[in-house]
């Protein structure tokens, strides 16, 4: 499908039979056997039940976890086979995580939760500083920079999330359920910026329940107990792009 | 991630807990006080003592028998085996000035103008131990030549002589009350210019002391040499005419005394007889000092131990703590390295925090004991730079293995953890 590149350009993301089993007591097949190419500068969305795999699709992708069976390429280099120090530098370089459930660092302030990963890339105070600050305009939280997530809502939580996962200007952007726990009117807006990172080549690949979410991606990849089920192509007449 | 950096974040973690980093880092303050405190005290004592013997000439040379094992105080315990026959021998040996021997006698009380001052102990010396001594009035006491009657004159310090009401002064009669009840009447002859011992042997305390002339000596002793009746006395000062060859001289008496004195043939079983010089009385002091304050040290060093155990305790705490933020550093892109080196520097922030302060703590502490014990501070500045080492050394040590395990904590585990 949208995989074939004409180009020698490696994909963005390849998995090839990927299976990660979780042995507690039962085996828990979270990903089963999965196969699934990610092209440059292409929009996913990843849909299923809860339970389905796809937290652990995208943990795979991101570095943060290891499959037990077969290889997860990223920018055509297998992260299965690299050293935990190659695989930080992925996780800091290449891609860009929102996570589920936000993960910012308790006692740091909104623009110093959206610089951290550039603190481990060696990025001066106050270069870095300024980058968290031009994202969180961004996303709408010039007011809110010396906010502690404690003082934050949670939309707001969300687009720091957001703000941090592309601070480091990443090629590949996972985000898992951004809109989960915002109004429509603020699930527009970062859905606007994911379009606008689109736009400018950058691949996606998003978790979602929401089917008009997914609606804007190129192609749906749909999951069931941890296999794909089946991968939609979005008619993209509807969405006007 | 740079060294600045990691600074910058473990200050703010270690704000985040202030309470509890204070009471870690109080662990390791104590420990380098207690260190520091020892170590001042043990200073200012050495100098304090050896300061004394730096003041008293170079040309000495001390006999004493004293148990035959290295350290101890040499004087204190010296038992009285110099023979008149030895004086007379050691002042024919080549470059000998003067022969001082000291001794004392046994008294029970002290009397004048009807006045009685209870006194265990008078010294007993000769003339020449007064020799560039200075006298605030009168003069040294006669030289009793054997054969004359022994001269009824005595020397006092002034706060002996402020023992009386009144205080004696020169032409005072006095009667000291000796062992068996015998009286004997002298006349105050000079009155010393200050109350310190005059030589190592008598020890250098400010005290109330009388001298009385060796003829009034009562320690005797058959001469296995000579085989007559003669005094014996515990301690012998040696003066060599030439601080130059004090060595030399000492070899000589040393010499003498080992093959045909008459003290080391009355010398106990398992004493020495030795003749030492400053240096050589100050080394077994310095030794002794030394000793006492690397065993009280060893005691602070244990406190500091306990201290490196908290450091590492709160660490490990804090690693099972913050295991969620450690997920999500590395899920930005933290490497192992990086989170290694964070709790590194937070736990040596600690250590080197806690040195930090406990050095004033330490010398404060130094300071007070020193005032209580009446010596002159002597700081030993190499200890408060070690204490810093030892902060960095101890916060090392102690957060090696936390930021160890902080390291391997997988990103995936983290960031689950609740
Ligand atoms: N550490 C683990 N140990 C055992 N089982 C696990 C573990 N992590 C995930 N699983 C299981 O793997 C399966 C997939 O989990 P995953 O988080 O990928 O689901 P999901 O599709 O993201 O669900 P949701 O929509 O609720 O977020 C689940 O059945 C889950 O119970
Ligand atoms: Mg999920």
């Amino acid at each position: 499908m949208t995989g074939d590149v004409a180009s020698g350009e490696p994909p963005a993301v390849e998995l090839d039979a990927v299976s990660r089993t979780y042995t507690r007591g039962e085996p828990v097949y979270a990903l089963d056997d999965v196969s699934v190419t990610l092209a440059r500068g292409s929009y996913t969305a990843v849909m299923g039940p809860s339970g389905s795999g796809k937290s652990t699709l995208l943990n795979l992708v991101g570095c943060l976890d290891t499959p037990t069976a077969g290889t997860v390429s990223v920018a055509g280099e297998d992260v299965t086979a690299l050293s935990s120090r190659q695989r930080a530098r992925v996780r800091g370089e290449e891609v860009g995580f929102v996570f589920q459930t936000f993960n910012l660092m308790p006692r740091l302030t909104a623009e110093e939760n959206v610089a951290l990963p550039l603190v481990f890339q060696g990025v001066a105070r106050a270069e870095r500083l300024g980058r968290a600050r031009d994202l969180l305009d961004r996303v709408g939280l010039g007011d809110r920079t010396d906010h502690r997530p404690s003082e934050l809502s949670g939309g707001q939580r969300q687009r720091v999330a957001i703000a941090r996962a592309l601070v480091t200007d990443p090629a590949i952007v996972l985000a898992d359920e951004p809109t989960g726990n915002v109004d429509t009117e603020t699930g527009d807006r970062i859905m606007a910026l994911l379009d606008d990172l689109h736009a400018a080549g950058n691949t996606i690949l998003l978790v979602t329940h929401q089917r008009a979410i997914a609606d804007r991606a190129e192609r749906i990849v749909r999951l069931r107990d941890g296999e794909i089920e089946g991968i939609d192509a979005v008619d993209t007449g509807g969405a006007a792009r | 991630m740079n060294l600045a950096e990691s600074l910058r974040l473990a200050v703010r973690s270690i704000r985040g807990h202030k309470l509890r980093a204070a009471l870690t880092a109080l662990g390791i303050v104590i420990g380098i006080a207690a260190v520091i405190t020892f170590v001042t005290l043990g200073a200012s004592v050495k100098a304090e003592v050896v300061g004394q013997f730096d003041d008293s000439p170079a040309n000495r040379v001390f006999l004493v028998a004293s148990p035959d094992d290295d350290g101890g105080p040499p004087a204190a315990l010296s038992q009285p085996v110099f023979t008149e026959y030895d004086v007379g021998r050691i002042e024919d040996i080549e470059g000998v000035d003067r022969v001082v021997p000291r001794g004392t006698i046994a008294t029970s009380a002290l009397s004048h103008g009807g006045e009685t001052v209870a006194r265990d102990q008078v010294t007993a010396t000769t003339p020449a131990l007064f020799e560039s001594v200075t006298f605030r009035a009168g003069g040294p006491f006669a030289d009793a030549e054997s054969g004359d009657a022994c001269p009824a004159e005595m020397v006092v310090t002034p706060s002996a002589a402020a023992l009386f009401p009144g205080n004696l002064s020169v032409g005072d009669r006095v009667s000291v009350t000796q062992r068996g009840n015998r009286t004997r009447n002298v006349t105050v002859v000079g009155i010393l210019d200050g109350d310190a011992g005059l030589n190592p042997l008598a020890g250098f305390g400010s005290q109330p002391r009388f001298y009385l002339p060796s003829c009034a000596y009562d320690t005797v002793v058959t001469s296995p040499t000579t085989g007559t009746r003669q005094n014996v006395y515990p301690q012998v000062t040696v003066v060599a005419e030439n601080p130059g060859d004090t060595a030399a001289v000492q070899d000589r008496v040393q010499d003498y005394l080992d093959a045909e004195s008459d003290a080391a043939q009355l010398a106990p079983e398992s004493y020495a007889v030795s003749a030492q010089t400053n240096d050589d009385i100050v080394q077994r002091i310095e030794t002794v000092v030394d000793r006492l304050t690397q065993f009280v040290t060893g005691i602070a060093v244990i406190s500091l131990l306990v201290g490196a155990i908290g450091i590492a305790n709160i660490m490990l705490v804090s690693v099972r703590e913050r295991t969620k933020e450690i997920g999500i550093m590395k899920a930005v892109g933290a490497t192992n390295r990086d989170v290694l080196q964070l709790f590194l520097v937070e736990a040596l922030l600690l250590g080197v925090g806690g040195a930090l302060l406990g050095v004033p703590v330490g010398v404060a502490g130094g300071w007070i004991a020193v005032t209580y014990a009446e010596l002159p501070l002597t700081l030993p500045l190499g200890w408060v730079g070690a204490a810093i080492g030892i902060g960095l050394l101890v916060g090392v040590v102690s957060g090696l293995y936390p930021a160890w395990s902080a390291a391997r904590v997988d990103p995936i585990d983290a960031l689950r953890y609740e």
